[in-house]
C-alpha cells in the first residue's frame, strides 16, 4: 500500500506492525485488551443507564411532535421554564421555515388526593386538536376530545394510586380546584412530581394568578424539516437570545437530561465509577505494554544499535496500545448491547445512543494511548549494548 | 587507506580495587573489503573492542576513526545524534542471538530496517529486501516467520537485515557459536562476500578456529591486549 504523504507512512508502518504482533502475542496482550473491554464497558452502561434513567425528566418533550421549543432564556430543563409573553408568537411565527406555533404551559401545581394529604405535581397544558404539537403522541383522540372538557386531566397509570385517583369518581383538587380523571396513558411515568396532562385552558384555570394571561411557558414550533429546526433554533436564539431560549426537541431533550443529571450528582457517580474503571483498566494496559516491550527488548535493542531512532520504537509501542484500545473497544460493544438487552428484560431502559458509544471509544482509547505513553519507560531502558556478552 | 581506526583504545570496568581493563591502548586498523577475525578467551574484551569500535560504547580514552563518505570522522567525538546517524548509515551489526520479531516474516525483518532507517518506501523496501532474501537462499522463505526457520535460516535473515542497507562496517559478535558448522559455515561465507564482493569492512569476534581459514586477517585480544597473528598456511 503506498501513501503519498510522508507523515501518514511514519505512522503506516508501526500501525501495521504493531497490529501484526498484537495478534502473534495475542495471549500476552489479552489482559490489556480485557482491561481496556472491561473500563468500555462499564463507562457506557454507566452512562448508558443514567441517561436512560434521565429520560424521564424530558418526558414532555420526547412525547410530542414539535420540533423546537421555544421558553424563557437560557431554560436549563422542560421544568424549569419561566412564564414568555405570547407576544413573542409573531416573532416566531415570521422566522423562516416555521409552519406552526402552538402555546403550552407548564407548570408545578399542589395535588390533593380526595383522602387527603398533597403531593407536588407538573401540570402539562397544551392544545387538544388531533394534529396538536404539545399533546402526547400517545394519547387517542377520544382522549384528546376527553380532555377539552374543563379541568379533566390525564395521567400514567402508575401515578393513579399515587395520587388517589383510585377512587370511583377518579375527582382529586389541584390547586383548589376540583379535576376529573378522564383517563390513563402507559410510558410517561415520572420519578418525582407526577405529570398531569390537560388541556390549555384547564392549566390556565388551574394554575390562575400563577400563569398571567397573556403569558404561556413555551412556544411549540413546527418547521418545514428538521434541518430547518436547526436553522429556527439558531436564528431565534442569534436575534432574541436575550428575552428567550429556542431549542429543537433533540437538543431541548438532552439539555433537560444532562441538567438533571448533574444537579442531583449523578454525574459525579458516573465520573467517579467511569474514573475507578478507566484507572483498573489503565494499570493493566500500561503493564501488559511495559511486559510485552520488555520481551522484546532484545530485538529493538538490535534496532537501536543499527542507528534506528528511539523515537521509531516508542511509536511502535504507542501503535500497540491504540489497537490495544481499538479492540478492547470493539469488543466491549457486543457486551454492552447485550447487557442493554438483558436490562430490558426487567424494565430498565439503558440508552446507549450514538454519542455515549462514541464517547466511550474516545476515553478508552485515549486511556489506552496514555497507558501506552507509561509503558515507554520500557523503551527508554533497552540498551543495544545488552546484546554484547 | 583503512576506513576504521581504533587507536590506543583504552576501556576499564569497575572502580577501586575491582576495577579491570578490558582495552590497553589498543590500536587497530581495519580496510575495505577485509574480514577481520578477533580472537581470545573469554573475558578478554573482545565484545568491549567491538563495542567502542561500532559507537555503542565509549572508551575512557583513544579515538575512533571512521570512513564518513570519504572523511575519516571520530566517532567519539560525535554528537549522540551524529553517531545515531553513523550508526544508521554505516553499520551492520549480527549477534549471537538471531533477536528476530516473533510477529513478523523474514522480509518484514528487512525491511523494518529500510523503512525506519533509510526512510525508503513500501515498494522500494520490499525489493531490496527480496533481492537480499534472494541471495541469502532465502527467497522460498520470505513469507515465514522466525518459528518456522531452522537456526541457519534464522541468522542468515539476522545477516540480510545487517547487510540489506549495503554498511560501510558490518560488526558480528560470536555469529557461528548457535550453529552447527555446515550452517556456521555458510555465515561465515557470508560475511567474508560482505566483505570481498560489497566492499565492507567486516569484524568477526569468535572463539570457533575452523573459521580461520575464510579470514583476511586475525587478532588475539589477550587481557586487553592487541597482537595481529598471522594466518595458517591455506589447505
Amino acid at each position: 500500500m503506498g501513501w503519498n504523504l510522508s507523515g501518514v507512512r511514519h505512522l503506516e508502518l508501526p500501525m501495521s506492525y504493531a497490529l501484526q504482533t498484537l495478534w502473534h502475542e495475542r495471549s500476552r496482550y489479552a489482559s490489556g485488551v480485557l482491561a481496556v473491554a472491561f473500563s468500555a464497558v462499564l463507562i457506557a452502561l454507566q452512562c448508558g443507564l443514567l441517561l436512560g434513567l434521565f429520560k424521564i425528566t424530558s418526558i414532555p418533550i420526547d412525547n410530542t411532535s414539535a420540533d423546537v421549543w421555544v421558553g424563557s432564556t437560557d431554560v436549563q430543563s422542560v421544568d424549569l421554564g419561566k412564564p414568555i409573553p405570547i407576544s413573542y408568537v409573531s416573532r416566531v411565527a415570521g422566522t423562516p421555515g416555521v409552519t406552526n406555533v402552538e402555546l403550552y404551559i407548564g407548570h408545578f401545581a399542589n395535588f390533593s388526593r380526595p383522602a387527603g394529604g398533597t403531593e407536588l405535581c407538573f401540570l402539562l397544558g397544551s392544545e387538544q386538536d388531533y394534529d396538536s404539537a404539545g399533546s402526547p403522541v400517545m394519547l387517542s383522540r377520544e382522549q384528546r376530545d376527553a380532555l377539552t372538557l374543563p379541568d379533566s386531566i390525564i395521567v400514567d397509570e402508575s401515578d393513579v394510586k399515587r395520587l388517589g385517583l383510585d377512587n370511583p369518581e377518579g375527582k382529586a383538587k389541584i390547586n383548589g380546584k376540583e379535576v376529573k380523571l378522564v383517563g390513563t396513558v402507559r410510558g410517561l411515568k415520572s420519578i418525582a412530581a407526577p405529570w398531569v396532562f390537560c388541556s390549555l385552558y384547564t392549566a390556565r384555570h388551574l394554575l390562575g394568578f400563577l400563569m398571567p394571561a397573556d403569558h404561556v411557558t413555551y412556544l411549540l414550533v413546527r418547521c418545514e424539516s428538521s434541518q430547518s429546526a436547526k436553522d429556527v433554533a439558531a436564528e431565534l436564539r442569534a436575534k432574541y437570545g436575550d428575552d428567550m431560549g429556542a431549542y429543537t426537541a433533540t437538543e431541548f431533550s438532552l439539555r433537560s437530561r444532562v441538567y438533571w443529571l448533574f444537579r442531583t450528582k449523578a454525574g459525579i457517580a458516573i465520573g467517579y465509577a467511569a474514573f475507578l474503571g478507566l484507572f483498573v483498566g489503565a494499570v493493566i494496559t500500561a503493564q501488559t505494554l511495559y511486559s510485552a516491550t520488555v520481551a522484546n527488548a532484545k530485538e529493538f535493542a538490535i534496532l537501536l544499535a543499527l542507528g534506528i531512532p528511539r523515537w521509531r520504537i516508542s511509536l511502535m509501542v504507542i501503535a500497540q496500545s491504540f489497537w490495544v484500545g481499538v479492540i478492547g473497544v470493539g469488543l466491549a460493544y457486543p457486551v454492552c448491547l447485550g447487557l442493554r438487552a438483558g436490562a430490558r428484560q426487567v424494565g430498565a431502559d439503558v440508552d446507549l445512543r450514538w454519542e455515549v458509544l462514541l464517547g466511550t471509544a474516545v476515553v478508552t482509547i485515549c486511556m489506552a494511548l496514555i497507558s501506552g505513553c507509561f509503558a515507554l519507560r520500557s523503551v527508554r531502558q533497552i540498551e543495544p549494548m545488552s546484546l554484547l556478552r | 587507506m583503512p576506513s576504521l581506526q581504533g587507536v590506543k583504545l583504552v576501556r576499564t570496568f569497575g572502580d577501586g580495587t575491582a576495577r579491570r581493563a578490558a582495552l590497553q591502548e589498543v590500536t587497530l586498523d581495519l580496510y575495505p573489503g577485509q574480514l577481520a577475525l578477533l580472537m581470545g578467551p573469554s573475558g578478554s574484551g573482545k565484545s568491549t573492542l567491538l563495542a567502542v569500535l561500532s559507537g555503542l560504547l565509549e572508551p575512557d580514552s583513544g579515538h575512533v576513526y571512521a570512513d564518513d563518505d570519504g572523511q575519516m570522522r571520530d566517532v567519539w567525538s560525535m554528537t549522540a545524534k551524529e553517531r545515531e546517524r553513523y550508526r544508521r548509515k554505516h553499520a551492520g551489526f549480527i549477534f549471537q542471538g538471531y533477536n528476530l520479531f516473533p510477529a513478523l516474516t523474514a522480509r518484514q525483518q528487512l525491511e523494518i530496517v529500510l523503512k525506519w532507517g533509510d526512510g525508503a518506501g513500501s515498494g522500494d523496501a520490499q525489493r531490496r529486501a527480496d533481492e537480499m532474501l534472494d541471495r541469502l537462499g532465502l527467497s522460498k522463505n520470505k513469507h515465514k516467520k522466525p518459528a518456522q526457520l531452522s537456526g541457519g535460516e534464522k541468522q542468515r535473515v539476522a545477516i540480510g537485515r545487517a547487510l540489506v542497507k549495503n554498511p560501510t562496517f558490518m560488526f558480528a559478535d560470536e555469529p557461528t557459536s548457535a550453529l552447527d558448522w555446515e550452517n556456521g559455515q555458510k555465515v561465515i561465507e557470508l560475511l567474508r562476500d560482505a566483505a570481498h564482493q560489497r566492499g565492507a569492512s567486516v569484524l568477526c569476534v569468535s572463539h570457533d578456529h575452523r573459521i580461520l581459514p575464510f579470514v583476511d586477517v586475525y587478532y588475539h585480544l589477550d587481557d586487553g591486549h592487541l597482537e595481529r597473528r598471522s594466518l595458517p598456511p591455506s589447505e
